[in-house]
């Protein structure tokens, strides 16, 4: 009787045993999601027992954000574009906005978010894809001095804001500190032109697309953020020349300066805006630029050089 | 324990390595393989080694999505969208493209041998 209840006891420990590796055995778990008018492939390296609600929350952060700042729907965002007044407006958006009225100075105007009405001119024309628009029709009022923010209250005039320019790295910069607060340490999450990745033994891998096909480069990373910015992906033909989506907001043309430049660095909304930023610029003011914002940078310029510079 | 005990127990232990390996073995996809998702839900998985054409349809969200295969490449030959842009993409063929059909959120990857963890761009 002993012997078979020493057996039925040992059976059940391996079984038990089975049942614990299957459950806590650590393994890539994968979702998509549409976002901010993008693919985001997500995924992240944890027990099946943790999966299901830390891609939840994941896809509910991006909602939020989403929520937050799209200009074409009922958004926290368009109940203060195209208003008059002072409004209360969340932390996030608050904080967004700080970022890049500073942004706004540190660039000497080339970052600017009051650029909603010019960038839906262009996107109207892209759509359309017949014609480009007249200097009329782009001569409209993006002074950024119509927005002014004091704390969480926002007063507006003429203002369209745009946060398109750092809101997924906005984004990812906050996933990094969820994840990091459930001890997920292995993932990768790639918004469009935004990729972050946690920590591994081997660096992450990342490959870097040529924008006329096929691989520019690859950039081995760990804990990092990989932004990159192209005319190549939004854009449409007329009379054989390209315009892009990323408007320069002193010519309020499509910049093209470059064929995409690549920013890499711990702070994911600082490497979301200085690539659109260093994609507005020639490359040798870019590089003063990166030099003081300590980041990493790979260029891909009109005659198909690749430059690279490390001042992290 | 006699030997009939030690057996059973052999056999249980037997059991549980076999289920752990067979676990770890359906963790990994053939090499080349193609994988298409309705948003998350994975919906056809096609081995992309075979050199034959073939044509799969699955549903996206505006209708019918119509894919092509062709010695180890893959692509849209028709779907319902305003700008067509993933049907207009053509053929992919290596794990660092991806076709997104945004209007019908139907996802087209590729699993290879590839060593790159992602691609920006």
């Amino acid at each position: 009787m002993a012997k078979k209840l020493l057996i039925s006891v040992i059976s059940l420990i391996i079984i038990a045993f089975v049942i614990v590796v299957i459950v806590f055995n650590e393994q890539e778990y994968t979702s998509n999601l549409f976002y901010m008018d993008t693919y985001i492939s997500v995924k992240v390296t944890t027990s099946k027992y943790k999966s299901n609600v830390i891609l939840n929350d994941i896809d509910k952060i991006f909602n939020k954000y989403e929520n937050m700042t799209n200009r074409y729907s009922d958004s926290e965002l368009s109940k203060i574009n195209n208003k008059v007044g002072t409004f209360e407006i969340s932390n996030e958006l608050s904080d967004m906005i700080k970022i890049s009225l500073e942004w706004y100075n540190k660039s000497n105007g080339l970052f600017n978010i009051n650029i909603g009405n010019i960038v839906d001119v262009w996107k109207k024309y892209r759509t359309n894809k017949n014609g480009v628009p007249t200097v009329d029709e782009l001569n409209l009022d993006i002074n950024i001095d119509n927005i002014s923010l004091y704390g969480n209250k926002i007063t507006v005039k003429n203002a369209n804001i745009d946060l398109g320019a750092l809101v997924k790295g906005y984004v990812t910069n906050e996933l990094k500190s969820y994840l990091k607060s459930k001890n997920i340490k292995k993932y990768v999450i790639n918004a469009g032109g935004n990729v972050i990745v946690g920590n591994k033994k081997n660096d992450y891998k990342i490959g870097i697309q040529n924008p006329d096909g096929g691989l520019l480069t690859t950039v081995n990373v760990n804990n990092k953020c990989v932004v990159t910015s192209g005319g190549y992906e939004r854009y449409y033909e007329y009379n054989g020349v390209r315009y892009h989506h990323i408007i320069n907001p002193f010519t309020k043309f499509p910049s093209n300066y470059m064929k995409s430049v690549t920013v890499i660095s711990k702070d994911c909304t600082k490497a979301d805006i200085m690539s659109t930023t260093l994609f507005l610029m020639t490359i040798e003011d870019g590089k003063k630029l990166a030099e003081s914002n300590n980041v990493k940078v790979i260029w891909y310029s009109n005659d198909n050089e690749i430059i690279e510079e490390n001042y992290e | 324990m006699n030997k009939n005990d030690i057996l059973l127990v052999i056999i249980i232990c037997s059991v549980a390595l076999f289920s752990l390996l067979m676990f770890n073995i359906f963790k990994n996809d053939n090499p080349k393989t193609a994988i298409i998702y309705y948003e998350n839900k994975e919906i056809l998985k096609i081995n992309l080694t075979d050199d034959e054409t073939n044509e799969y349809i699955v549903k996206g969200y505006n209708g019918d999505v119509k894919i092509n295969t062709l010695n180890g490449k893959i692509k849209v030959v028709a779907e319902n969208s305003p700008l067509h842009l993933c049907s207009k993409q053509g053929y992919i063929s290596s794990s660092y493209e991806t076709i997104v059909c945004l209007p019908n959120k139907i996802i087209i990857k590729i699993i290879d041998d590839d060593s790159l963890d992602s691609v920006i761009g």
